[in-house]
């Protein structure tokens, strides 16, 4: 390829990149701007890309109301919650069907455990209601997301934990043995360490989508419990909407995810990449 | 004292692998396991450390039966063809392993490691990750890992065939020196039958589920029990041709089939056997070592042509054709040759092999 036309495909990437970008941030921009405008602003027919009055206030605003901060709590707590007992089941159901359960069975086992993230989560929405409603703790308690949320969250973690596990080494934990563990601490001292990228990876996903999650929240919690997504539409006041509000709360939202994913992309980058190299 | 003993030991995946196989290793041993790939090497040690559950007989280590003890309680160690050394740890970390399993307090752990990595020359790099450091130096590292486990019985699979020739050498030299493996009973698993001869005490041949053979290497090399283990041991391999033997006169003759004009003469040392089996068919083996190779001479009545003649330095091996049957001969360092010259071949007599037909078993043992 000649210097010219090598100039106009990288400009045509660039241009590419360029949109995408557009896409993908302005979006955000906006939530930004609105979240910074006072209402009156917002409710112009013809909107300001830059806010003519900056009111930061919103922040704080948005935290008057008691129910703000309680239901990011209860967001971190359903998320976290759940993120650990996925991964504690997950990577146990894992790593039996990466060692031991490798024929056919094995095989059919994991694609039916995959397959059940694949039908549309609404469709078991009544289900799960009044299956919820029969437990001891009821609908609307922390339980009831915790435990729902593993019916989305457990496959996915089983089945990237077992990919993970299938591509570290049987031999490792066989040497393991013959220097004198017995499997379980041969599991802590050679299998997990060498899976753990891959464990930070799941627990990100999993974490988010309980973090994100609205249709269920918004179903069977609601008053004791009441997720952030699940409270969000309360910056409706009657028939004026605070856009502003839900701009700022949405940005506070999206904090948590942002700061995690920062704290542990070294561990994410590593944990995707688990497999696609052997070696 | 024998520290390792299997008993009719069997292991089959689709099909049997090790068949009733029994063996004895004495304290102090070095065996080695000769076979070719995929023959079942890796699985009998497998099932020595308890890494295989066997279908059949027994394993004993040190005296006790250990079939169905766990590889964390036989006292047993391994190396693994691939090494298997933990990646995630430092060199120190993985030869520690062992010792930190049984709660080594930490100065023994320190002084036991360093003692051991400066015999095997890999002091320097015990704070590097494995990745870090070359082939033989992983080979080193695992073998390292075995060593201060101070195991009753050293499992080796084929722990130098990955390493350049320089190396191999060098560690091969390790193999005799090192006291550890003369206090315990070894088993060396190889396909690398020079290795084999080298370093074991005494070799076993395995083929066909069990060992063919067992013995000391010299007398496996020069008397070996049947066409398998001929066949295996011995680099170029050994020639081979379907013979008739007859009687002339006073003398036995072995008449080759695929060229009936090329008759060779059966040493008097080999006669009586021959004759007592009845003489008839025969498959003749021929080592390349056995085998002169003279400039033309037309009288001759062994003539052949070159046809490739491969110098090696230490040694030639010509390939070559006598009358249409071919035939591979070790020449001296200086010998040259080129493609279709005639040359003579003087064969010696005695260290000819002959095996029957059917089953291959040796006709003069």
């Amino acid at each position: 390829m000649d210097t010219n036309a090598k100039r106009i495909v990288v400009w045509l990437i660039l241009i590419g990149f360029g949109i995408w970008v557009l896409f993908t941030l302005f979006p955000l921009y906006f939530m930004i701007i609105t979240a910074l405008k006072p209402v009156e602003e917002i409710n112009r027919m013809v909107p300001t890309f830059w806010p003519e009055t900056f009111r930061p206030d919103n922040f704080r605003g948005i935290f008057a109301d008691p129910g703000s901060l309680k239901s990011l709590i209860d967001s971190v707590i359903v998320a976290s919650a759940n993120t650990a007992l996925s991964l504690f089941l997950g990577t146990l159901a894992g790593y039996a069907l990466a060692r031991y359960l490798t024929g056919v069975v094995g095989e059919n086992l994991a694609f039916f455990i995959l397959s059940n993230r694949m039908f549309p989560p609404v469709a078991i929405l009544i289900p799960m209601f009044f299956l919820f409603d029969a437990t001891p703790w009821g609908t609307d308690s922390y339980w009831s997301l915790i435990i729902l949320y593993l019916v989305f969250n457990m496959p996915l973690a089983t089945w990237l934990m077992m990919v993970f596990f299938r591509d570290t080494p049987r031999e490792l934990e066989e040497a393991a043995y013959l220097d004198g563990y017995t499997p379980l601490r041969a599991f802590f001292k050679v299998t997990l360490p060498l899976v753990f990228p891959g464990m930070v990876s799941v627990a990100m996903l999993c974490w988010i989508f309980a973090w994100n999650e609205y249709l269920f929240a918004n179903l069977l919690t609601g008053t004791t419990v009441k997720t952030f997504p699940v409270h969000i539409p309360s910056f409706a006041a009657g028939s004026q909407t605070l856009w502003n509000f839900v701009m700022a709360f949405s940005l506070v939202a999206m904090l948590p995810p942002v700061i995690l994913f920062i704290a542990l992309r070294r561990y994410m980058v590593r944990g995707l990449s688990l497999g696609v190299v052997k070696g | 004292m024998p520290r390792l003993e299997l008993d009719a030991v069997c292991k089959g995946y689709a099909h049997p692998v090790l068949d009733r196989l029994s063996l004895t290793v004495d304290e102090g041993e070095f065996f080695v396991i000769v076979g070719p790939s995929g023959i079942g090497k890796t699985t009998l040690l497998r099932c020595v450390a308890g890494l295989e559950r066997l279908d059949g007989g027994r394993v004993l280590i040190g005296g006790r039966d250990v079939t169905r003890v766990p590889p964390y309680r036989r006292g047993a160690a391994m190396t693994f063809e691939s090494y298997a050394l933990y990646p995630h740890l430092t060199v120190f970390e993985n030869i520690a392993s062992p010792l930190r399993a049984r709660g080594m307090p930490a100065a023994e752990l320190r002084a036991t490691i360093e003692a051991k990595t400066t015999l095997l020359r890999i002091e320097h790099l015990l704070e590097r990750k494995p990745h870090e450091i070359s082939g033989g130096q992983k080979q080193r590292t695992a073998l390292a890992r075995t060593l201060v486990a101070r195991p009753l019985v050293f499992l080796l699979d084929e722990p130098i065939s990955h390493l350049d020739a320089k190396i191999r050498h060098e560690l091969r030299r390790q193999f005799h020196t090192l006291d550890e493996l003369r206090r315990v009973a070894t088993l060396y698993v190889t396909h690398d039958y020079a290795e084999a001869l080298s370093l074991g005490d005494r070799i076993g041949v395995l083929g066909h589920g069990r060992l063919e053979q067992i013995g000391r290497p010299r007398d496996i090399f020069e008397r070996p029990c049947n066409l398998f283990v001929a066949q295996h041991l011995g680099q170029p391999t050994i020639n081979t041709y379907a013979c008739a033997l007859e009687r002339q006169d006073d003398r036995v003759l072995a008449r080759l089939s695929g060229a009936p004009e090329i008759r060779l003469p059966v040493a008097d040392a080999h006669r009586v056997r021959l004759e007592a089996s009845g003489l008839g068919q025969a498959t003749l083996g021929v080592r390349p070592q056995s085998v002169r190779v003279d400039g033309a001479d037309p009288r001759h009545p062994l003539r052949a042509t070159v046809d490739v003649y491969e110098a090696l330095g230490a040694q030639g091996i010509l390939l070559g054709r006598l009358g249409s049957l071919p035939i591979t001969a070790i020449t001296p360092p200086e010998a040259r040759f080129e493609h279709g010259t005639p040359v003579t071949l003087d064969i010696a007599s005695d260290e000819l092999l002959y095996f029957a037909p059917d089953d291959g078993r040796n006709l003069v043992l």
